[in-house]
């Protein structure tokens, strides 16, 4: 992973050839702004070109008016202050990127109703106190995919802004004296061996890095590194910690101070490199190469090569030797760092099988690349989730009164029975005209509805996991062509140390997403 | 005024001379609509002081109905079951015009042209709607039950073999009217148990539930045991409600005070006896044709219900003289008793029944073939009060037992006697019961003339009469019958071939009659049809099978005459529905 974050600053700029094939992503934006989570080291590199406006834009923030937990008034500071400070004469908001702004002003709008209903609670417990966390990762995640739009709809203004933000802003001196040197951590990056099951050694040179901004940003903005890396705020009080290694001793200690309820040790952890997850065969014949899905059928293919592979004893399973012995319980960590399941996360929660381990992958860390042809709307990584959707899509037939749908009558009578007021909408009430006065609120709410699915991927209240991934994919695709590549060529040299500490915010994007893996993840 | 005095004299002028008021308070005491009408056909005091003071509106047909909800606007009642080709268009206009800011009660039972746009203006029409009757409509659907859910006040409401109503449907009424206290699912088919589950959970207030011929199961009556207020429960022919769901049933608030679980074949004594431990207050328990061998349990537990037990109907089940006897002992307020078709009934158990139930007023004995008259005798004794008696098929019966009956119990106003073979001799004794209402001598061939005779000359009450297959009746039973029973809306003649034209002249006069049964009577025709056409200005359904020799005039006669008739039974198999009715 972080050998590819490493390599990914290098190879976005230097283009060079062992990625060509994220390069060539480049060229595809739509497909590369969804695949940032999905280890693709192009999509680190982007943000990271983007980043250098980033911490300044906190640091106006912290400066100015920083503390309200209302986030809009925050996100507004976020973007607002930063164009009259640098370029007064650039107007963000209305013409230029208007639908992106109002589209952006929308995913806000819903996240300030959850964060506003959280904020009183915040203030009153300590932050990280395990009761609120789950909602503080959600609003961190929440809030992480608006940190991408505005990024991506700042990106195309930076390069006119980013020196009189560089030189001007004490904010972002602080930030980089308090990281070091990025290059330093970019070239330990790219050191890196990228062995498949020795991630181990990467994690610990990562995860450092990763606190250390999180710990530039307590400083910088502290309310703002609340919410945003509730997840890490166990080690976010370690502000001073400069060495890499130290900060890694902390969260060590703060793992087993957290507790797990798996007794570590009485199973062995296995991780796979992502090639390995995403290759689509496994199993490959050694004579010809040819790759296949299951060992069965390489045994079938081989023999044609020869009658040698036609014995009964080749032909046989060959599990039945291993299963003798008695196997050592084994259970798999996903290669993403700061992901739950990544062995190296303080609550790590191992997955059972190498399916799991697919699978997790897949949805949580990889594009979402099967749209569903019905409805246009969902998407998934994994194709079976797309044909188990593609049985239900349309079918949810069983509509309440709110505009909410159920595939099962009986859900939607659950949901009656909840809540005061609602009543099943019954079929005909849309495509009626003359029904006037009852059905006109039900297909209004229909409408809403439609627009929150289409416009906004939040759908901000029942689902919000799957619809955080879509959020965060469709984001990013979303404002990538505006925003993103006119940055790239602009940024190169002058903000080189600015790129490294750029991919670390956005290594907590994964991990703030995968705290709600083990819910969705693999089942 | 003025001339109303002059026309009809001092008695009208004294007439006039009442406020509306004091009008009003006589015609609310004028019991009978006929007479209502002749009070208002002859002093437009009367009519004025009708229009401001009626109360309900029974119409039959559509023409004149915006014109009567105008002429009378204290209307609480309305009732549009037997409005001919009654449709949204027609109702929506009616209403339109009117004030019904009074109007509590809408009856649209078989209002079959009446959707959910008529439905729709009817709610919005009439505010403090609380009954409403949608029974029978077999056409409606979760669109007009949505209409109907508009009425937030509603209170009651039948949903009786409304075909199309599901679970949204009734989603829909029990959102909109929290304040239900009578719902009546019956013949519903399509509602399962999420939708019972979700009127628990909203309507609690439910005092009387109707899940009759329901596919739901025993989760509806855990969802049902959480309403705290429930005192009425029907599920009649349940059969997928079995002892499990009475056992969560009687998991419930001890407020059940009828349970009806007739024909739910798969409900045993044990349920029952696990039902009547949670239920302690239970007074009408119907369990008739569901039971088939009486568990011991079942009896002490009924015995619990002593004191408030009034009605139980065991039909079909198997019991022996103990079990009558037990009964007996438990329940001594019972009113009412129900053993049809109960194997073992016999002569000892009834005297052991009767003996302590004192209060006894309908005992149904129906096909208990081993009873003689004996058993009448012992009821006769112990039960004065009776007033129902149903012998049907109790062939051992004879005239001596309906003798003791009709000294001991001048209360009757109902008796059955089909197919007990009784005579002239029975109906002499029967005719000392003034009271009578109800007779039925089906398969009595012996019965002839004479016998009809005394029940002609005593009975002057009578409403009902069954002589099917009285072979031996003739045209001069129906003359007396004609001049004795004014009062008869029911009488079945059919079979009865001796029966000719002259004899339907009589029938002629009785002009209360409604349902008259006429089948294979092969002497009478049309002349015969014309005369009751003519004379019988309120007969509803008339049933002329092969009666071969009526013509097209009798028809005619009909059809210029009969202007109330809604159902003519002609050839086998055929049935034709009248359009032509009248306003009342």
């Amino acid at each position: 992973m972080e050998s590819g974050l490493g390599r990914s600053s290098e190879t976005s700029l230097k283009a060079s050839p062992s990625m060509a094939s994220n390069t060539s992503r480049n060229t595809d934006l739509d497909q590369q702004g969804g695949r940032f989570n999905s280890m693709d080291q192009s999509f680190f590199a982007r943000p990271g070109q983007s980043f250098p406006a980033f911490p300044p834009l906190f640091g106006v923030q912290s400066s100015s008016l920083y503390l309200p937990d209302d986030n809009e008034a925050k996100i507004g500071n976020q973007f607002e202050p930063n164009p009259s400070l640098n370029n007064p004469t650039v107007d963000w908001d209305p013409q230029v990127m208007l639908s992106n702004l109002s589209f952006l002003e929308q995913k806000i709008k819903q996240v300030k109703d959850i964060v506003q209903s959280m904020s009183s609670r915040e203030s009153q417990v300590a932050g990280g106190s395990s009761e609120v966390q789950a909602k503080q990762q959600l609003v961190t995640a929440d809030l992480t995919c608006i940190i991408i739009q505005l990024i991506s709809t700042a990106g195309s203004l930076l390069p006119s802004m980013k020196n009189p933000l560089l030189s001007s802003n004490p904010a972002v001196r602080h930030l980089s004296n308090t990281l070091g040197s990025p290059m330093g951590f970019g070239s330990s990056c790219n050191q890196r061996p990228s062995s498949n099951n020795e991630v181990t050694i990467p994690d610990i040179t990562k995860t450092p890095d990763y606190e250390e901004l999180m710990n530039s940003f307590n400083t910088a903005t502290q309310g703002e590194s609340d919410e945003l890396m509730k997840c890490q705020n166990s080690c976010g009080g370690e502000g001073s910690e400069p060495i890499p290694m130290e900060d890694h001793d902390v969260k060590e200690s703060d793992d087993g101070g957290e507790g797990e309820n798996l007794p570590p040790g009485s199973y062995v952890v296995l991780q796979l490199e992502k090639e390995e997850i995403l290759a689509p065969h496994t199993h490959f014949c050694l004579i010809c190469g040819k790759g296949f899905k299951r060992d069965a059928n390489l045994r079938m293919h081989m023999r044609g090569h020869g009658d040698e592979y036609k014995t009964p004893a080749a032909l046989a399973k060959p599990s039945k030797d291993s299963s003798s012995e008695p196997a050592p319980v084994t259970r798999y960590s996903c290669p993403y760092v700061g992901c739950k399941r990544n062995k190296e996360h303080r609550k790590f929660q191992p997955l059972k099988t190498i399916l799991c381990v697919k699978n997790h992958y897949k949805r949580s860390h990889c594009d979402k690349s099967y749209t569903c042809s019905r409805c246009n709307t969902k998407k998934f990584s994994v194709i079976a989730d797309l044909k188990t959707h593609e049985k239900h899509c349309g079918r949810d037939k069983w509509l309440c009164s709110c505009g909410t749908t159920f595939s099962r009558k009986d859900k939607l009578f659950g949901h009656v029975a909840l809540f005061q007021g609602h009543t099943p909408a019954l079929p005909m009430d849309d495509v009626k005209v003359t029904g006037a006065s009852e059905q006109s609120p039900d297909s209004e709410a229909m409408n809403n509805m439609v627009g929150s699915i289409v416009y906004n991927f939040a759908g901000s209240s029942s689902d919000d996991i799957p619809n955080l991934d879509m959020k965060m994919a469709d984001d990013t695709r979303y404002f990538s062509p505006l925003c993103i590549d006119p940055c790239f060529g602009g940024l190169d040299d002058f903000t080189r140390p600015g790129f490294d500490i750029s991919e670390n915010p956005f290594s907590f994007l994964p991990s703030g997403s995968c705290s709600f893996e083990p819910q969705n993840g693999d089942s | 005024m003025s001339e109303e005095v002059q026309r009809y004299g001092g008695g009208g002028g004294g007439v006039g001379a009442l406020s509306l008021d004091l009008l009003g308070q006589v015609l609310d005491r004028v019991r009978e609509p006929r007479d209502r009408k002749a009070c208002r056909l002859v002093s437009r005091a009367f009519a004025r002081a009708e229009a401001a003071h009626r109360r309900a509106l029974r119409v039959l047909r559509r023409e004149p109905l915006a014109r009567l909800l105008r002429t009378f606007p204290a209307l609480e009642r309305l009732d549009l079951s037997a409005c001919a080709s009654l449709d949204d268009a027609s109702l929506a206009a009616a209403l339109a015009g009117a004030d019904l800011a009074g109007i509590r009660r809408v009856c649209l039972a078989r209002a079959n042209g009446v959707g959910w746009r008529g439905l729709d203006a009817l709610v919005t029409a009439c505010p403090k709607l609380e009954v409403v009757d949608l029974s029978h409509c077999v056409g409606a659907g979760d669109r007009e039950v949505a209409a109907v859910a508009a009425a937030t006040g509603l209170r009651e409401l039948s949903l009786e073999k409304c075909l199309g109503v599901t679970d949204m449907g009734l989603a829909k009424v029990v959102v909109g009217c929290p304040k239900l206290e009578k719902l009546s699912l019956k013949w519903c088919r399509e509602i399962s148990d999420i939708g019972i589950d979700l009127l628990s959970k909203k309507c609690p207030e439910l005092r009387s539930l109707d899940i009759s011929y329901l596919k739901v199961g025993n989760e509806s009556l855990r969802s049902i045991s959480s309403l705290e207020k429930l005192e009425e429960l029907a599920m009649v022919c349940c059969s997928c409600i079995d002892d499990d769901g009475l056992e969560l049933l009687s998991k419930g608030s001890n407020s059940l005070q009828s349970v009806d679980v007739s024909r739910s074949d798969h409900v045993t004594t044990q349920g029952l006896a696990s039902l009547i431990d949670g239920h302690n207050f239970l007074q009408k328990l119907n369990a008739a044709d569901c039971l088939h061998e009486m568990g011991q349990r079942f009896l002490t537990n009924l015995a619990k219900l002593k004191e408030t037990l009034t009605v139980l109907r065991l039909d079909g089940l198997e019991v022996s003289a103990s079990v009558l006897q037990a009964i007996g002992e438990g329940c001594n307020n019972l009113v009412e008793i129900s053993l049809s078709k109960c194997n073992g009934v016999t002569d000892e158990g009834i005297s052991s029944l009767v003996a302590r139930c004192s209060h006894l007023r309908v005992i149904d004995l129906t096909c208990c073939h081993l009873l003689t008259d004996n058993a009448l005798d012992s009821i006769a004794e112990n039960c004065k009060m009776v007033e129902c008696l149903r012998l049907e098929s109790c062939s051992s019966i004879s005239e001596k037992g309906v003798e003791q009956i009709a000294i001991c119990c001048p209360n009757l106003k109902e008796i059955d006697l089909t197919d007990c073979r009784v005579n002239d001799a029975a109906l002499q004794h029967l005719a000392k019961c003034s009271e009578l209402l109800i007779l039925k001598l089906g398969l009595c061939s012996s019965i002839s003339d004479k016998g009809l005779a005394f029940i002609s000359s005593n009975c002057g009450k009578l409403i009902e009469l069954d002589l099917y297959r009285c072979t031996s009746v003739t045209d001069d039973a129906l003359a007396a019958l004609a001049n004795g029973c004014k009062k008869i809306k029911m009488l079945n003649l059919c079979y009865c071939n001796k029966i000719t034209d002259s004899g339907l002249g009589h029938l002629g006069s009785l002009e209360e009659l409604t349902n008259l049964e006429l089948r294979c009577l092969v002497r009478i025709t049309g002349i015969g049809i014309s005369s009751v056409a003519i004379g019988c200005k309120n007969l509803i359904e008339l049933d002329l099978k092969r009666c071969y020799s009526i013509d097209d005039a009798g028809l005619w006669a009909l059809a210029r005459y009969a202007l109330n008739l809604r159902q003519v039974n002609f050839l086998q198999g055929f049935s034709y529905p009248l359009e032509s009715s009248k306003e009342e």
